[in-house]
């Protein structure tokens, strides 16, 4: 009987493959149930009883079969590598691999997200006439709208005319120090009475071409390179682009060093890192990868 | 009988567990007792530092322990000096000691990380037995030393002051009083201008400004100069030998006289007081 | 044995039974009473308190540290109601608003100072008596690793009021930390979550002093008390009752004189 209805178990997950599944899951049930009694059926012959054998310690399993005393002959002799030693490997395997299910993801996202969840948006300053030539406006401005005021830099930014070759010439320089990161004040004094300010972006004219830091004398110049103190490099800059006579600002970028002045200048560029590293000379050896050149 | 140390360690412990036992008091009450009424000074200590700190100050106005909180946090400020918590004074005024920009790794992670891979590796290169202070020369001169100049440190980090222009400027009024300029009002220009401009974070005010820099104190600067001899100084200081400053002609001819008409005006604080 | 009293029947049922039940089970009463009762040098002293008070004062730490945490909001987004950041708001609330917030916030502000300063006093006792000797090694080191734990714990905590004192200290902090060789400018960026202070900062600070360091440094004192209650806290190496001093020979004298060999007689 058992083959028979196995076979309509079969014929029926098939059909019900076609027609639904309920007849299906019904056909495998079947299928299943009446298989496994024909399996059993037909090995009865085969299975023997069971023999009476001592439980499988380390130290049983390890010795040669000579220490069995079974009366039945072993087929051949005890494999070197014995089931216990198995369970012993896999358990550890299977815990090491919940540690990693576990662990590895946690931890990936504990550190892989300041690298790699990063947006910037572009910050719009507001149409060039508001930047007089050759005069510095000290411009705050949200870097990530979405993060809201915890996001809002400093810029000293500086209309340079054109360059020889007719394009528009700014310098913008970060407002934070690079030696440890104070925010660095410019040396001369505010013109309160022109200051604007427009959709989060504040705009500060200054009369100065210095700038200095309170917290350790860092001084630097007006190209934002160090005069003085313990600043590491120069000031950073911000990359920009004029549209609809709107200045824009890019991304960060750090700082060698700045010859010539202006529109004129050359400026040693480096990918930003964090203030007090060394982006050139032998101490730039100290920091050979930098996340922004990993990151973009 | 020459034993190794660890026998000579081992034994000396034995010793020291037999004699525990034998002669040894119980940790309660006796041990105990100390430590609940020290637990009980130390929480008091806690208690009474909240009060006065809270009684004393009013939001944003310092008392004797301080302000109840600052300002709200600003990312984009350009008028404020950062410092840490007092505990890690010592750490920021190394950073003023080593002011050369080649020597700033060393003040920021060389020095701290040294301390304490000594610190850490103590037990395994002092081994010792010997345990009194007085039989420990290296030892005590170490910890002595390094007490002192942490102290000295930590109180250096505490007093040290800098020059944030929107609170020097306010300072303008009793400087004209000291120096007697109150009545020059190009002098006052030129004093409000000397306090933007950031020339006390290099240079010292009558006691406000940087003093560690190498820039000379400023305050009786006008016994030696007139005002016209400021103006060519700052318009070009390299002139004069001087590398360090740029020079300040962008502040343009009529602040730069003001500047002048201050910088003789301080003769240091006026002899009739 | 005289039979017991009605109260010391009471007693035994009120008390001693529950116990018994308890230590049965667990051996925690047996514990208990190990540690109270076991032996200390006899010449022990004020100075061996700073330990525990120590404790003391991180226990203040904690409780007020959990208790603050129901009130303190850790995000520096602007607060549309105040137009502050909503952790600076929550701290002003505080401190004027919420009954006896002032109190819990200033014992948790100074308490912080104090546990610091009970650690660095601590630590030189324990130079000065030469306890991080055999076979207090790693009590030593536990010891140091406690207070480079609570100096981060003042660190990361610093920044929770989102004030400019907060902010800037910070800001410094993490560059500090980014001049390190190698790998310096990854853990600033790591630590700031992103090239520069950002909105995730401040959470992640906060879960770092809430949760990862004070999860460290309860195991680091959890080891530290273990090991100074089974080595035993040291003698005044000064003293001449130490526990563990030199064993010298008592030779007798007066009338024992001269009745063991080598001793002389007066």
């Amino acid at each position: 009987m058992w083959p028979i209805a196995f076979a309509v178990g079969v014929a029926c997950l098939l059909l019900g493959l076609v027609i639904s599944w309920i007849v299906a899951a019904i056909g495998a049930v079947l299928a299943v149930v009446f298989g496994f009694l024909w399996a059993r059926d037909v090995t009865r012959d085969v299975r023997d009883e069971v023999p009476a054998i001592e439980p499988e310690t380390r130290a049983v399993a390890d010795q040669p079969s000579a220490s069995t005393t079974r009366a039945v002959a072993t087929p051949q002799p005890l494999p070197a590598y014995t089931r216990s030693r198995f369970l012993e490997a896999s358990t550890l395997g299977v815990g090491a691999a919940i540690g990693a299910v576990v662990t590895l993801p946690v931890l990936g996202f504990t550190v892989l997200p300041s690298f790699t969840n990063l947006e910037e948006d572009e910050a719009d300053l507001g149409p060039i006439e508001n930047f007089p030539e050759g005069e510095y406006v000290i411009a705050s401005f949200l870097a990530n709208a979405s993060a809201g005021e915890v996001s809002r830099r400093t810029t000293f930014v500086r209309n340079n005319g054109l360059t020889e070759g007719g394009e528009p010439s700014f310098t913008i320089l970060y407002s934070r120090c690079v030696h440890l990161g104070c925010p660095v004040q410019p040396n001369g004094p505010i013109d309160e009475e022109n200051t604007k300010e427009i959709n989060g972006v504040e705009l500060r004219p200054v009369l100065a071409q210095s700038f200095g830091c309170p917290c350790h004398g860092g001084l630097y110049d007006a190209e934002g390179n160090r005069q003085a103190g313990p600043p590491v490099r120069s000031l950073d800059r911000m990359t920009f682009s004029i549209r609809n006579g709107r200045l824009v600002l890019g991304e960060l970028f750090a700082v060698g060093n700045v010859s010539g002045t202006g529109a004129n200048a050359t400026i040693s560029r480096y990918p930003w890192s964090v203030p007090g590293t060394h982006v050139d000379g032998v101490e730039a050896w100290l920091y050979p990868i930098v996340p922004s050149q990993v990151t973009g | 009988m020459a034993r190794d140390l660890g026998e000579l360690n081992r034994e000396e412990y034995a010793n020291y567990k037999d004699d525990v036992k034998k002669e040894g008091k119980g940790f309660f009450p006796f041990a105990m007792w100390h430590d609940t009424v020290m637990s009980f000074v130390v929480v008091c200590v806690i208690t009474a530092l909240a009060a006065v700190w809270y009684f004393d100050a009013d939001g944003t106005e310092p008392g004797l322990l301080g302000p109840w909180y600052t300002e709200p946090a600003e990312p984009g400020t350009t008028d404020f000096i950062p410092r840490p918590d007092w505990y890690f004074y010592f750490l920021f005024y190394l950073l003023r000691i080593f002011e050369w920009p080649e020597t700033v790794f060393i003040a920021t992670v060389g020095i701290p990380t040294l301390l304490l891979i000594l610190l850490l590796g103590l037990p395994f290169y002092d081994r010792r037995r010997e345990r009194r202070p007085l039989h420990r020369p290296v030892a005590m001169v170490a910890a002595v030393l390094t007490i002192l100049s942490m102290a000295v440190l930590t109180w250096k980090g505490a007093t040290a002051k800098e020059a944030l222009g929107s609170e020097l400027v306010l300072l303008v009024p009793t400087w004209a009083e000291e120096q007697g300029f109150a009545d020059d009002p190009a002098a006052v220009t030129g004093a409000e201008l000397f306090a933007q401009s950031g020339c006390m974070n290099c240079h010292v005010y009558l006691g406000e400004g940087n003093a560690n820099l190498g820039a000379p104190d400023l305050s009786e600067i006008g016994r030696t100069n007139d005002a016209e001899y400021f103006v060519r100084y700052l318009t070009n200081p390299a002139a004069f030998g001087n590398n360090v400053m740029g020079s300040y002609s962008y502040l343009g001819q009529e602040n730069l006289e003001a500047l002048g008409a201050f910088l003789e005006a301080s003769k240091g604080p006026s002899e009739d007081e | 044995m005289a039979a017991k009293s009605k109260r010391d029947q009471m007693i035994d049922m009120a008390v001693l039974a529950p116990l018994d039940w308890v230590d049965e089970r667990t051996g925690a009463v047996r514990g208990t009473k190990w540690f109270l009762f076991r032996n200390v040098p006899r010449d022990i002293s004020w100075m061996q308190t700073l330990g525990s008070a120590a404790l003391t004062a991180f226990i203040v730490q904690t409780v007020t540290g959990a208790i603050l945490a129901m009130y303190y909001k850790p995000s520096s987004e602007i607060d549309p109601l105040t137009g502050k950041p909503i952790a600076y708001s929550s701290i002003e609330a505080i401190t004027n608003e919420i009954t006896l917030g002032w109190l819990v916030r200033g014992t948790h502000r100074w308490g912080a100072s104090v546990f610091i300063i009970l650690l660095f006093l601590h630590m030189g006792r324990v130079f000065l008596f030469g306890a991080y000797k055999y076979p207090r090694e790693l009590q030593w080191i536990t010891g140091v690793l406690i207070l480079v734990m609570g100096m981060l714990m003042g660190f990361t905590g610093y920044l929770l009021p989102w004030d400019q004192t907060a902010y800037w200290a910070t800001v410094v902090g993490i560059n500090l930390n980014g001049t390190a060789p190698f790998a310096g400018p990854w853990l600033a960026q790591f630590l700031a979550s992103g090239p520069e202070i950002g909105s995730d900062t401040l959470p992640k600070w906060y879960a770092l002093h809430m949760l990862l360091i004070p999860g460290a440094l309860i195991a680091l004192i959890f080891v530290h008390i273990y090991l100074v209650t089974r080595l035993g806290v040291s003698s005044p190496p000064w003293s001449k009752e130490a526990a563990g001093r030199e064993r010298t020979a008592v030779e007798p004298t007066g009338a024992r004189a001269g009745l063991v060999r080598g001793s002389g007689g007066d």
